[in-house]
């Protein structure tokens, strides 16, 4: 049977239709579809794929099983190594992981191996019955702080060994960035409500409205409340501005406020009750998922025009390829190798209570060039002198990236970061308190959804090592 | 969900309400405030501790109706319940080494103010109070306040009651007067505590502002409460929620808060007529 060289295209939802709705961009492939994807997977001896994955999920062994069309196989294979899978499937970058190093790609497109994952997913999740049982108690107790993919993995692999977990979030909702950032078109709330629900039946209990560091100290978590072990996967969750004039006028975000307002707050639905800014041109700064998510989010809630604006080019943007690309099919209109020097705002003199003063009019940019490579082995932006430009727009968004919450770290005697305020953690996801644990984002920095549940796979591995040596 | 157990008017749109909510009664000080939600489907709010019994696990708050969320609120009956309750957030106000206190309170901010207030008469500093209000329908916590304070002035806008005028009136006669504070701290209106900025740089008196910008999740993770200080090395932005609500008064941007506290305003009064047409409906039926 002669190979088909391009990976079977994803269903995906008209541009023109789903820039004016919420719903998942990506329909998923049909059963048929993800048989003749996986058929196109060599099952190569040396694996190569599994090396491109941060957690090495067993891609060709699932893959196998998918071939026959047994699903609930492929699932609890790849469930071995993930635990959040029909979101991995979904918004993990791909095509620098496990897809990059398919042999397949050498010559041709590789596997689809996220689309498949995400069909074995789907399946277990419309077809699987047998819920999930709590196993007989061992006695210890265990607290996890934060509820974003490190915390909720780390949680999960803890309750199947038996381990009494109680995991603490800040917010009114469980699941981190995949319920407050990460929008509804690309990974249905519904999914994330899932994988929380999953764990109660493993008998975690889960406290939103903690906020660790304000209602609660660690010191407090092991005195008062007997936890022998915390696992902090706390996020990067502190936004950041560029420091040029004009970004207190309104009408410009964060994008975590713009997202969060629209996701965890429900502004994408109709009638919200939490106001946000609709219509209007938008101009996003940023270049990564984040970007993406914050200006394809600008279109939905009804912007005529939504422009990228990023200092380097098309080959730097860090964002997902494919949200890129649906990004563009959308419409968003992306003014690359461009950098904000100033966001404009509207001001009346002669009419001090014209309702429109201190809001955003215009956003002033400098083209770049590329120069010499720098550190991280990008090619360095460089301004190109007198060639500002000004673009109309209603609202900036700031997607620039962000930084580890210095919360925990002031309220907790010990515990040591790194100049970026990430925890510093040795291989075995320990930090420099005893008995304390970290991971994710809170560790690396802004990163991906997949390296902190791996990060949380690894603690719990850790914290089961030292709670049944003790 | 969070118990109310008990509920007060203290004027027709002045309510207090006591919340079960053990974990942040046994941590929150004077100063710090706790976000809410009345709903499932509804906003965030940020309001002030106005004060805690430990014992039974309560937390008082003192809100004023102004939109769609404090109407909301104040239609949750005793014995009902909230669906989020989330603190302390925020740092407590700096008391330490304080022994005079001019505290500067205007309309519900006062209810911000209280229990400040307390807190400085508990360690025994010497507390001088200014509450103003527009008019006399409009007074509450005097009672309180007289207790705590040493000297108490109550102001109104139209001289309903008390004393004629703005608070910044007392406060620019005793600073003219001589009179020495370790700290004069003042929550309201931003309108007003711009002026009490004014009333103490003439007289070069340091001077504590209480901000409270429009917030979402309170910890600073989205930067919807900055605010600009100028400081002495240049501008510096701060999120209010986690490194305030209080403010050197000399370095806050009064005129970009006022303007960033407007930026809901058309949908605000929208949302909130909405939300009137509601229980109104509900009242007829
Ligand atoms: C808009 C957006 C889009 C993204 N898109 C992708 C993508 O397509 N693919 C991808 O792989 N990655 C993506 N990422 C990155 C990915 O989401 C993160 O790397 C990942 O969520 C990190 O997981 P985490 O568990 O470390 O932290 P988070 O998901 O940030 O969760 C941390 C949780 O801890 C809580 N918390 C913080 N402090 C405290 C405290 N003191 N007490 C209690 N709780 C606390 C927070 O409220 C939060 O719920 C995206 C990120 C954003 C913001
Ligand atoms: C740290 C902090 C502590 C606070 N403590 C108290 C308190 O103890 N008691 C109390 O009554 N109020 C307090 N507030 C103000 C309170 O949060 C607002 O009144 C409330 O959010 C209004 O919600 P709403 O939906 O009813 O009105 P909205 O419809 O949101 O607003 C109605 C009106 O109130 C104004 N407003 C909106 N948000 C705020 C805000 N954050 N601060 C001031 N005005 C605002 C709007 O500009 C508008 O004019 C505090 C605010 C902060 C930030
Ligand atoms: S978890 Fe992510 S990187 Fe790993 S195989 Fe699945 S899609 Fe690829
Ligand atoms: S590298 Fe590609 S073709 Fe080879 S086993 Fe992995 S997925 Fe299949
Ligand atoms: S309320 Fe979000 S950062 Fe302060």
């Amino acid at each position: 049977m002669a190979l088909d060289p391009k990976k079977h295209e994803m269903p995906s939802q008209d541009p023109q239709v789903r820039a004016h709705n919420f719903n998942e961009v990506a329909l998923g492939y049909t059963e048929e579809i993800a048989i003749a994807e996986a058929q196109r997977c060599l099952n190569c001896k040396n694996k190569p794929c599994v090396e491109g994955c941060p957690v090495n999920v067993n891609i060709p062994d699932f893959i196998m099983k998918a071939k026959e069309g047994d699903w609930e196989g492929a699932y609890k294979i790849i469930n071995e190594t993930s635990t959040l899978p029909a979101v991995c499937g979904r918004v993990c970058p791909q095509e620098t992981q496990c897809e990059a190093k398919c042999t397949m790609g050498i010559k041709f497109e590789p596997v689809g191996i996220g689309r498949l994952e995400r069909f074995a997913a789907d399946w277990h999740n419309a077809n699987a019955t047998e819920k999930a049982v709590a196993p007989e108690s061992n006695g210890h107790k265990v607290a996890i702080v934060g509820s974003g993919p490190a915390g909720l993995t780390c949680a999960g692999d803890l309750a199947k060994k038996g381990y009494k977990v109680s995991v603490f979030e800040a917010l009114h909702t469980a699941g981190g960035v995949l319920v407050y950032g990460i929008p509804e078109f690309r990974l249905p709330k519904a999914i994330v409500a899932r994988e929380v629900e999953g764990l109660k039946d493993l008998n975690v209990d889960i406290e939103t409205n903690v906020i660790i560091g304000k209602t609660l100290t660690v010191d407090e978590l092991f005195d008062e409340m007997g936890f022998e072990a915390v696992f902090i996967g706390s996020g990067a969750g502190l936004p950041m501005f560029m420091n040029i004039p004009g970004e207190s006028l309104k009408g410009v975000f964060s994008a975590n406020e713009y997202l969060t307002r629209s996701n965890l707050m429900k502004a994408y639905l109709d009638d919200p009750k939490t106001p946000i800014m609709k219509g209007g041109k938008v101009a996003v700064v940023g270049g990564g998922n984040v970007a993406m998510d914050a200006a394809r989010t600008a279109l939905r809630l009804g912007a005529e025009h939504v422009y990228i604006v990023y200092r380097r080019s098309m080959e730097e943007l860090p964002a997902r390829k494919e949200e890129v690309e649906h990004a563009i099919e959308e419409g968003i209109d992306f003014r690359l190798l461009n950098n904000p020097v100033e966001i404009l705002g509207y001001n009346n003199p002669d009419d001090p209570k014209d309702p429109k003063n201190g809001f955003v009019k215009g956003i002033r940019c400098i083209k770049m060039e590329l120069g010499e490579p720098d550190a991280s082995g990008r090619r360095r932006p460089i301004p190109v002198e007198g060639s500002e430009f000004e673009l109309d727009v209603d609202a900036v968004i700031m997607a620039l990236g962000t930084r580890p919450n210095p919360l925990i770290k002031n309220t907790t005697k010990g515990l040591e970061v790194n100049r970026k305020g990430g925890f510093v953690v040795d291989e075995d996801g320990l930090t420099s308190r005893e008995a304390v644990y970290a991971g994710g984002d809170a560790v690396t920095g802004a990163a991906t959804v997949i390296s902190a549940m791996g990060a949380g796979k690894l603690a719990a591995a850790s914290i089961d090592k030292y709670l049944s040596n003790k | 969900m969070y118990k109310v157990v008990r509920r007060k008017a203290l004027r027709p749109t002045v309510t207090q309400l006591e919340i079960e909510a053990p974990l942040v009664a046994r941590k929150a000080k004077p100063g710090q405030f706790i976000i809410l939600r009345v709903n499932e489907e509804g906003e965030r709010i940020p309001l002030t501790v106005a004060g805690v019994n430990p014992e039974e696990g309560t937390v008082k708050i003192i809100f004023q109706v102004v939109g769609a969320t404090t109407e909301l609120l104040n239609h949750v009956p005793e014995g009902g319940y909230l669906q989020d309750f989330v603190g302390p957030l925020g740092n407590a106000t700096e008391t330490e080494g304080i022994k005079k206190v001019c505290i500067v309170g205007g309309g519900v901010g006062c209810a911000i103010a209280m229990p400040v207030a307390q807190e400085f008469h508990r360690i025994g500093a010497e507390v001088t109070s200014i509450i103003g209000f527009r008019s006399e329908d409009l007074v509450i916590l005097e009672d309180e306040f007289n207790e705590c304070s040493d000297k108490l002035y109550v102001m109104t806008d139209d001289g309903s009651y008390g004393r004629h005028g703005n608070v910044t009136v007392p406060l620019d006669e005793m600073l003219a007067a001589g009179e020495k504070f370790d700290m004069i701290i003042t929550i309201g209106p931003l309108i007003m505590m711009k002026f009490v900025t004014l009333t103490a740089k003439k007289y070069n008196a340091p001077i504590t502002v209480s901000m409270s910008p429009i917030m979402i999740d309170g910890t600073g993770m989205c930067g919807g409460c900055r605010l600009t200080l100028n400081t002495e090395e240049g501008p510096v932005m701060k999120f209010a929620c986690v490194d305030g609500p209080d403010f050197n008064g000399y370095e806050v941007d009064f005129d970009e808060a006022i303007s960033r506290g407007r930026m809901y305003f058309d949908y605000e009064r929208r949302a909130h007529e909405a939300t009137c047409n509601l229980f109104r409906q509900a009242e007829n039926a």
